[in-house]
């Protein structure tokens, strides 16, 4: 059976790999390049790369920095998120590397254009992030870039068209960055039907992940830089979250 | 003895970059090619993808690479169609509509149904006949796709399982095999199957 998903996140503004505070305040880790090989060794099951500030400044996808990423020859799959623009950005970003592509920006900018992406990766290569946190019981999704917030209900979610994208990524950008953050509400106010769910944003405890994966249609958690703390954070975090849950991670102290 | 060569199929088409590293860290020499000439001396070919069904068909056409592709089949060449590669070794596809494929495994490309998407790590079971394979049975390996190649049970040679009816994880017939899931991006498990596979497709 399809187990479930830990997958690795690394932040990247202004070309270098940051720890982010709700998308507010970050500090400086390094070079990107060296997060994902480590997080390629220590047996993560998918590697996303989120460089934060490529649609604001409206530059498309971090080209550079995929090349030297794929150069690494990673063995994990690597999901590229930043600047998309289009289905020519995103197929670029593929054949340098990406093996799936997560947009968030154009969601509110260009809906449409998913499915011209569809057309050339296929659906599955497809991810949506929705940026939100809980209020009144209810999502607000958050533009990140206007800090415009809607709530996510009736009419704003049947326009949201996700006919073309595989599955949905959750960011609680509210608790980002918060060890033990992350809001468990969200995975229940929010069910698409038939898409797998990726939660992100404050995911650290095991018990946490434990609850949160409990959910039948969250396929994955996405932890950012509490992997980065110890070494064998994946491998811990795999072991005591429960037996069987993920693929047990193997870590190979020189790389593949 | 002289390193084995891998004809990398460069048609535009999903991340080649990923499986070229991978069969080099394997010691293999590579050649990322649309040339029919270049391709047809290689040990093996393989046939990369991540993408949709016609837009890969329709650059293989472009680039005269469907005939070749036959005609290498015919002579015997082993060829590995990876994801959406092995998909394209079917007789056609219903993806984005009716698609027509290389025809060299029997078989029709169907979109998965409950649920639709296959996405993830998942062990896969081989047949015990499939010896190249065996090594692996058991393995998890890293899938990603929402269609299935559905060929005759003579030509499944391994499957994964996600809901109660299983889900072709490797076809093949003589020398050309069909791996749904993404070997270069399943780590270690991948590395090793690859590495089988080039080694019993090439030993006689």
């Amino acid at each position: 059976m399809l187990k479930k998903r830990l997958i690795g996140v690394v932040t990247v503004r202004q070309g270098w790999a940051v720890q982010s505070f709700e998308y507010q305040r970050y500090l400086p880790l390094g070079r990107p390049e060296a997060l994902i090989e480590n997080l390629d060794r220590w047996g993560a099951d998918e590697i996303l790369v989120q460089c934060i500030d490529r649609s604001a400044i409206q530059e498309g996808p971090n080209l550079k920095l995929l090349k030297r990423i794929g150069a690494l020859g990673l063995s994990t799959p690597l999901i590229y998120g930043g600047g998309i623009r289009d289905a020519e950005d995103a197929v670029k970003a593929v054949s340098m590397g990406a093996d799936r592509i997560l947009v968030d920006s154009m969601l509110w900018d260009v809906p449409q254009k998913l499915q011209d992406i569809s057309r050339e990766l296929g659906t599955q290569a497809l991810i949506a992030n929705l940026t939100v946190r809980v209020h009144e019981n209810a999502l607000l999704w958050r533009n990140y870039r206007s800090y415009q917030e809607i709530s996510l209900k009736g009419d704003v979610l049947a326009d949201i068209n996700l006919e073309w994208v595989s599955e949905v990524m959750l960011t609680d950008w509210l608790h980002e960055g918060i060890p033990g953050g992350f809001d468990p509400r969200i995975p229940e106010l929010y069910k698409p039907a038939d898409k797998p769910i990726l939660v992100f944003g404050g995911l650290s405890e095991c018990s946490q992940i434990r609850h949160i994966l409990a959910h039948s249609n969250v396929a994955a958690a996405c932890v950012g830089n509490f992997l980065n703390y110890k070494e064998h954070a994946v491998q811990e975090i795999k072991r005591d979250t429960g037996e069987g849950l993920f693929r047990p991670a193997e870590y190979l102290q020189g790389g593949y | 003895m002289s390193r084995k060569t891998i004809g990398i199929v460069d048609y535009g088409v999903g991340n080649h970059t990923s499986v070229q590293r991978t069969f080099q860290s394997l010691d293999y020499r590579c050649n990322f090619s649309r040339k029919r000439e270049s391709l047809a001396v290689s040990d093996v070919i393989v046939l990369p993808g991540v993408g949709a069904y016609p837009a890969a068909m329709s650059v293989l056409n472009d680039y005269g690479l469907v005939e070749f592709l036959r005609e290498r089949a015919r002579t015997g060449q082993p060829i590995i169609g990876l994801c959406l590669g092995m998909q394209l070794l079917a007789d056609e596809s219903l993806e984005h509509g009716i698609t027509a494929g290389l025809g060299l495994i029997p078989g029709q490309v169907l979109p998965l149904r409950n649920p639709s998407w296959h996405i993830g790590w998942n062990t896969i079971e081989v047949t015990d006949s499939e010896r190249m394979l065996l090594p692996s049975d058991g393995e998890s390996v890293y899938f990603n796709h929402s269609f299935i190649f559905n060929s005759p049970r003579e030509y499944q040679v391994c499957l994964a399982r996600s809901s109660e009816k299983p889900i072709p994880a490797a076809v093949r017939r003589g020398n050309i095999v069909g791996l749904q899931f993404h070997p270069e991006k399943s780590q270690r498990a991948g590395r090793t199957m690859l590495k089988n596979l080039v080694e019993g497709l090439t030993c006689a």
